[in-house]
């Protein structure tokens, strides 16, 4: 076996605790088992062990890491460590005198999540009243003199609003705005029906996309994550599984992204269980899908292989029953006809399931029972 | 756009200069990404503090790196600012 790729990134999800109920979110299903989130003490020593490794940044992510009272602390060692340090929040449960310590601490950036441009369809897909005070939050990010990109998941219900988006990242002062079209996993995949585009709206706020990106260069960098449904192209998901990424979930399972507990049979090593570096390198499921040993065809013979890697695993899995089959979004993929039906399989009209503790209760027995 | 040797180019909040000792190299993060700088890479990135001129960017790299061909290196040094302006990095 060739040694183990050096890590870059770390995905920290501190929690999945969350007064959010997206219905894109892409916690698991099942989030309500993993109960024992990790101490301060072992998230702090994941973030040293990381950056020994090489990992240069760090997401903490979640559910929502505001929700940890250990945040400041989690941070301060973050940059200790000279890990660049990103916040990824819903803002919620920010405010000036929290935004200011984390300011005091060294934390380099903060990544807000809002659901739309208006508050009436934002509210709808977050579950919750919270478009204003996002706003509000957004600004005070600024006024505090963090950096700010505003993350956007985009579907069926607001990617109309793709150019008043664009125009409220620029008044609120945002260097970065992500576009990032549903990925369809966890709650997303339960409501794919209601979240998918049309081709019609999905090819006009990709050209409007196109134009803003290349017209606001340089203020405002905008990244517009693709639909594979309708781009017919497969992602080189996570830059190739075990390649240069990986996430650590609450308590501590250490995977190649977050989706990855999908595929049965994998298992996660959690950091409470032994070093970082040996998980990385050695564990099962880290090595699963890593370089193409793996493959079959057509991915085997394909001169795309170190480009897109096969696409994504868990899709794979998902559409094709076998997560070392190709991506099916790919259009030489066996099981490629079940994409090519699933984009236009929608239901405008289908109930929202909503993300919280209740319903992921019932989804698990549901999964349990099948 | 900005250009000329009176620019005088500032790094934007977001980014941040760090030495990776494992690949023993300079490296510009910021988030999502990170540029691998190689030693003149990085003098200008230590340069662009809002207060040094382009043109005074390329007199200081022509002592350190001791360049005989001044023009050059200054447009060598507007080059690479243009490449990271528009990624951004550059206020």
């Amino acid at each position: 076996m060739s040694p183990a790729p050096r890590p870059y990134t770390l995905v920290a999800e501190l929690t999945y605790r969350c007064p959010l109920r997206c219905v894109y979110c892409s916690n698991p299903v099942d989030f309500h088992r993993s109960r024992v989130e990790l101490a301060t003490g072992e998230w702090c020593r994941v973030f040293s062990e990381a950056a020994q490794l090489g990992v240069m940044q760090v997401h903490l992510s979640g559910g929502e890491p505001v929700l940890r009272d250990d945040l400041i602390e989690l941070i301060q060692h973050a940059r200790s460590c000279d890990l660049y340090t990103n916040l990824i929040t819903g803002g919620t449960l920010l405010d000036e005198d929290k935004l200011r310590r984390f300011r005091e601490v060294g934390l380099d950036h903060i990544q807000l999540s809002i659901q739309g441009a208006a508050r009436e369809s934002a509210e709808i897909i977050g579950g919750v009243r919270s478009h204003r005070k996002k706003l509000d939050i957004a600004r005070l990010i600024v006024k505090a003199g963090f950096p700010l990109t505003l993350n956007v998941v985009i579907h069926r219900l607001n990617i109309a609003e793709v150019p008043e988006l664009i125009a409220l990242a620029l008044k609120l002062g945002a260097n970065r705005l992500e576009l990032a079209n549903t990925q369809f996993y966890a709650w997303a995949a339960e409501n794919r029906r209601a979240l998918m585009p049309t081709r019609e709206q999905y090819d006009s706020a990709e050209e409007i996309a196109r134009d803003a990106i290349a017209m606001y260069r340089g203020t405002l960098e905008i990244a517009f994550v693709q639909n594979d449904y309708l781009s017919g192209e497969p992602k080189p998901c996570m830059g190739g599984w075990g390649r240069s990424y990986m996430c650590i979930n609450p308590t501590g399972e250490v995977m190649p992204c977050h989706a990855a507990a999908v595929i049965p049979g994998l298992r996660f090593d959690s950091v409470r269980d032994g070093a970082l570096g040996d998980i990385w390198r050695d564990s099962t499921a880290m090595n699963a899908f890593r370089g193409d040993d793996w493959m079959m065809e057509p991915c085997r013979s394909c001169s795309r292989k170190e480009i897109d890697f096969g696409g994504c695993r868990c899709q794979a899995f998902m559409l094709a029953g076998n997560a070392a089959e190709a991506d099916p979004i790919c259009r030489l993929s066996p099981h490629h006809a079940i994409v090519e039906s699933m984009r236009t399989d929608s239901g405008p009209d289908d109930k929202l399931i909503y993300r919280d503790a209740k319903t992921s209760r019932a989804l698990s027995k549901a999964i349990r029972s099948n | 756009m900005k250009a000329g040797g009176a620019w005088r180019p500032r790094l934007a909040s977001r980014a941040r200069l760090k030495f990776d000792p494992i690949a023993k190299q300079e490296m510009l993060l910021f988030p999502e990404a990170a540029l691998a700088l190689n030693e003149t890479g990085a003098a200008i990135v230590r340069l662009c503090d809002g207060i040094h001129s382009v043109k005074e960017i390329a007199d200081q790299l022509s002592n350190q790196f001791d360049s005989a061909d001044r023009d050059a290196l200054v447009r060598e040094v507007t080059e690479f600012l243009e490449t990271i302006r528009a990624r951004g990095l550059l206020q």
